[in-house]
C-alpha cells in the first residue's frame, strides 16, 4: 500500500502519461484532414488541371486511370490527346498514387473498397465514396454559377489541386 | 558599368521566355500583317462546329480582361488578355498548345497562321 494515493511518484507518472497522450493526439492527422498524395512536378497540374481540377490520383483505382489515359482523344467528348512521352509520364503518376496502390491511406482504401473489382469508373462523382461524402449537399448548391457541376472540386475545396479536401477548408461560393 | 546595368535589368525581369509582341511577331512572320479588329471578330464569332463551346468567348467571356469559366467543367479560367494576366502570350509552346486544343474544339479544325496572328494582335490591343 506504500505507493498508492497521491504521491510525487504517481503524480509524475500521471503527468508524463497525460503529456505523452496530448502530444500524440496533437501530432496525429485529424480525421478532417482529407489529404491525398499528388504527383511530384507540375506536369499533371499543368496538363490535366488546366481544364478541370487536378483530381487526386487516389480518388480512382489504377484501372480507371489506365482506361482514361488510353481514351484521351475522346475525353468526355473532348480531344485531350497528349504527346506520347507526356501521356506515359502522367499515366505513371496516376498509377503510382491511385486509390489501390500499396501505400494508399485509409480514405483511398475506402474509395477503392467501394468499387467493384471488375469496374473501372471514369467519373469520380459516380463513386460510392464521393456520393457518401457529399450526400448532404443539396442540388441547388451544385447549380450555383461558380460550381456548376459536382466535378468542379476546386470551386469549394480551394486546395484540391494540392490533394487537400479537408472539410474545414471547404468554402462554398455564393 | 554602362553595359552591366541593362544586363541587371534583364535579370530582374520575370523569367518569361518571350513577350506577347515577340510571339505576335513570329506569327506575323508566317501569316503577314495582323489585324486586331479581325481578331476581335474571330474571338466573338459563333461556330456551328463547336462540340462543347461554340466560340472563344463561350469560355473566355466577351471581355478578354475578365476571368472566364470552362463551359463544361466550370473551372475558373484566368483572363486571356496580357493586360489582365501577365503570363499570357509569354510561352510560345503554351500558346501553340491552346490554339491546337481550342481551335479543334470550337472550329473542328486547326487555325490558320493568319487567324492566330489576328487573335494575338487583338489580345495585345486590349488595354
Amino acid at each position: 500500500m506504500k505507493d498508492t494515493g497521491i504521491t510525487w511518484k504517481n503524480l509524475l507518472t500521471l503527468t508524463v502519461a497525460v503529456g505523452v497522450t496530448a502530444v500524440a493526439i496533437g501530432q496525429a492527422p485529424a480525421d478532417d484532414d482529407a489529404i491525398f498524395p499528388m504527383p511530384a512536378g507540375k506536369a499533371y497540374v499543368n496538363e490535366c488541371g488546366s481544364c478541370h481540377t487536378a483530381f487526386a490520383p487516389g480518388l480512382l483505382p489504377a484501372r480507371s486511370w489506365r482506361k482514361m489515359m488510353s481514351e484521351l482523344a475522346n475525353h468526355f467528348g473532348e480531344d485531350a490527346s497528349l504527346e506520347e512521352p507526356h501521356r506515359l509520364a502522367i499515366l505513371k503518376d496516376l498509377e503510382t498514387l491511385a486509390a489501390d496502390f500499396p501505400h494508399a491511406n485509409m480514405r483511398m482504401r475506402r474509395i477503392s473498397a467501394a468499387i467493384p473489382g471488375n469496374a473501372a469508373p471514369q467519373r469520380i462523382i459516380e463513386t460510392g465514396y464521393f456520393k457518401y461524402m457529399h450526400d448532404e449537399v443539396p442540388k441547388h448548391i451544385w447549380q450555383r454559377k461558380k460550381i456548376g457541376t459536382p466535378g468542379n472540386c476546386i470551386a469549394c475545396h480551394p486546395r484540391a489541386n494540392e490533394g487537400r479536401y479537408g472539410e474545414r477548408e471547404v468554402r462554398i461560393p455564393q | 558599368m554602362k553595359r552591366v546595368v541593362p544586363l541587371l535589368v534583364l535579370l530582374a525581369l520575370p523569367a518569361y521566355a518571350e513577350t506577347p509582341q515577340q510571339i505576335l511577331d513570329s506569327l506575323v512572320a508566317q501569316a503577314g500583317p495582323a489585324s486586331a479588329s479581325r481578331g476581335e471578330q474571330f474571338f466573338r464569332a459563333k461556330s456551328s462546329a463547336g462540340k462543347t463551346a461554340d466560340s472563344c468567348a463561350a469560355c473566355h467571356t466577351d471581355n478578354p480582361k475578365a476571368p472566364g469559366q470552362h463551359v463544361k467543367t466550370h473551372k475558373a479560367i484566368d483572363p486571356i488578355a496580357p493586360v489582365a494576366q501577365k503570363d499570357r502570350f509569354t510561352d510560345p509552346a503554351k500558346v501553340e498548345k491552346w490554339f491546337k486544343r481550342n481551335c479543334n474544339e470550337v472550329l473542328a479544325r486547326a487555325c490558320t497562321p493568319q487567324e492566330k496572328a489576328d487573335f494575338t494582335a487583338y489580345m495585345i490591343s486590349v488595354k
